[in-house]
């Protein structure tokens, strides 16, 4: 159970990975974000789309950076407690 | 002599450039004072780098000449289809979060500095790093050309044409030159901080300030440029992608961009510099924050849309509104800066990385020619003179445009993703099914960049290069019995 709750945080952002390429450099984009209208703060929803994405990005590698630190920290003190 | 002879503008713009390229020497030559007199201070910065310069080394050597003039001149005549670069820059660095760190771990624990040298010494096949590096060298040329022609070309149009094309590459890349020789990757690094700071504050500045003053701001504008073009449903063609472009086109361009951006070796090697594993990663999660960097370039490409005039070639379009619009001569020196700036910093980083590869995969690990250290970092020094001289030569020559150029470059590097992927996540490796596989993909994209006709379905010719060389890999592989080869018993490669 635990490994199994270990294994999501990297499994989300696996698929979160995918799924974003699929979205800006394949059909995705096609399907969802080419069209030019609306346009959205004077922008046409083609630039917006890739726009959100990188917000995205951006938001999911952060998170993902912020577990592997954590993950690792817990693991370094474990071993310098059982290293007492 | 006569046609050397400037005006008074074209004197403030060229002193404008000529102060940037003062700053950049000054920079450049400071920036390698803290490294050791060893090949490994000289190409990976003694693996000391900070987060800072991680940051802006990885960030201001991926926009370039391309980013800051050929970007703009996409968005000019073919609309939504820059998005792409867009696109392809973000999901592009995200295999580095992963990849970044395991080769930095097997870079300090063997010795590795290049990448080519990291894979053929995890597949115990030197001779895979040989035709590594020439495939590498072949590809950084017409690149590093990119950015030489790109640095004349904006030196000419700004001064009206009165300092030509050739002088004013020249004058840059001597710059370059000098504090790449003095410095490594040091002065790269620092150059790079220097001249990212630079090109995103003017990026940003030109990117706001002309559609602002074309058409009273960027909502105006691309509605403007939405009432003018025909519409189709969704919205006007122009503004929708894939543009002007098809979307076989689009979507070639941004997968096989994106294959390239994780194997390029000037960019890859850099995991070897950083100063340990949280650094990368750091620099991956912030890279996003640099690609925000595009849009006001995309911004300056749209204003020129509507443009009553234009250049001769859509690459000239900032250049050729800035002069349009009588602007202060000092104004124009800053783009100026910027426009070399983006350039440099690439340029700087590829000759760098080319010669270091040439030297440490070709002569040292192919060819199993050891050398002292002093003995590899003066070989480096002579390399990145002659590769310097052969890419100004192919820039003087080369009469086609930038985006040609630059996709070219991607398709025999994306065939390197492979051995990037066997020999840091396989178990198994087989070096010389790689090596094999490798020649093919190459020999396969250059045959249709020749004959792109042939090409199916009019697919990128890197991307039918690499299902060749996936397709060989896997044959090979398996009929010599998937080789087992076990990651603790040593390599081939010097330490």
């Amino acid at each position: 159970m635990s490994s199994a709750r270990s294994r999501l945080p990297h499994v989300l952002f696996a698929l979160h990975s995918v799924v974003a390429t699929f979205c800006v450099v394949g059909p995705g984009y096609r399907w969802w974000g080419a069209s030019a209208r609306p346009f959205v703060l004077g922008l046409p929803w083609s630039l917006v789309w890739a726009l959100i994405w990188l917000v995205a990005v951006f938001a999911s590698l952060l998170l993902y950076e912020r577990y592997t630190r954590r993950v690792e920290d817990d693991a370094a003190r474990t071993t310098s407690g059982e290293g007492r | 002599m006569g046609e050397f002879a400037l005006s008074t503008d074209a004197w403030i713009v060229s002193g404008v450039a000529l102060a940037y390229l003062v700053g950049c020497l000054w920079v450049g030559m400071r920036g390698g004072s803290g490294a050791s007199d060893s090949a490994l201070g000289y190409v990976a910065g003694d693996r000391a780098l900070g987060p800072l310069v991680m940051y802006f080394i990885i960030g201001a050597t991926v926009f370039s000449a391309f980013s800051f003039l050929a970007t703009p001149g996409l968005a000019l005549t073919s609309g939504a289809a820059v998005f792409y670069v867009l696109g392809y820059g973000l999901v592009g660095f995200i295999p580095f979060y992963f990849l970044g760190p395991r080769a930095a771990r097997l870079g300090r624990s063997r010795g590795y500095i290049t990448q080519a040298e990291m894979v053929a010494g995890e597949c115990r096949h030197a001779p895979l790093a040989g035709t590594m590096a020439l495939v590498s060298a072949l590809s950084f040329v017409p690149y590093l050309a990119l950015q030489i022609k790109g640095a004349g070309l904006v030196v000419n149009r700004l001064t009206e044409g009165q300092v030509p094309e050739w002088l004013g590459a020249a004058v840059c890349y001597a710059v370059v030159l000098a504090y790449v020789l003095k410095s490594g990757v040091l002065g790269v690094g620092w150059t790079n901080v220097f001249q990212g700071v630079l090109m995103m504050a003017l990026a940003w500045a030109f990117g706001l300030w002309l559609p602002y003053k074309l058409y009273g701001g960027v909502g105006p504008m691309f509605e403007q440029i939405a009432a003018a073009k025909p519409e189709v449903e969704g919205g006007p063609l122009f503004l929708s992608a894939p543009g002007a472009k098809t979307w076989t086109w689009f979507l070639n361009s941004g997968v096989i961009s994106m294959i390239g951006f994780v194997c390029w070796p000037h960019l890859f090697m850099k995991a070897f510099s950083a100063r340990d594993e949280r650094t990368l990663r750091r620099t991956v999660v912030f890279y996003p924050t640099f690609m925000i960097f595009l849009v006001p370039i995309f911004l300056i490409g749209f204003a020129g849309v509507l443009f009553p005039s234009r250049p001769a070639s859509p690459e000239q379009i900032l250049p050729h509104m800035l002069m349009s619009l009588d602007l202060p001569a000092l104004v124009v020196g800053l783009f100026c800066a910027g426009a070399l700036a983006a350039g440099m910093s690439t340029g700087d980083a590829i000759v760098h990385a080319s010669a270091s590869i040439l030297v440490r995969d070709g002569w040292i690990t192919a060819l199993r020619r050891p050398l002292t250290s002093t003995q590899e970092r003066r070989a480096v020094r002579v390399l990145i003179v002659v590769l310097m001289l052969a890419s100004y030569a192919l820039a003087v020559l080369y009469r086609g445009d930038l985006v040609s150029l630059l996709l070219y470059a991607y398709g025999p590097i994306a065939q390197f993703l492979p051995g990037l992927l066997v020999s840091l996540l396989g178990r198994r490796r087989d070096g010389v099914a790689l090596h094999v596989a490798l020649v093919v993909g190459v020999v396969v994209c250059v045959t249709l960049k020749l004959y792109p006709e042939r090409a199916p379905w009019g697919v990128h010719e890197g991307l039918c290069g690499l299902a060749a060389n996936s397709v060989v890999l896997l044959a090979l592989s398996l009929a010599r019995g998937w080789r087992p080869f076990s990651a603790s018993s040593g390599s081939s490669a010097p330490a």
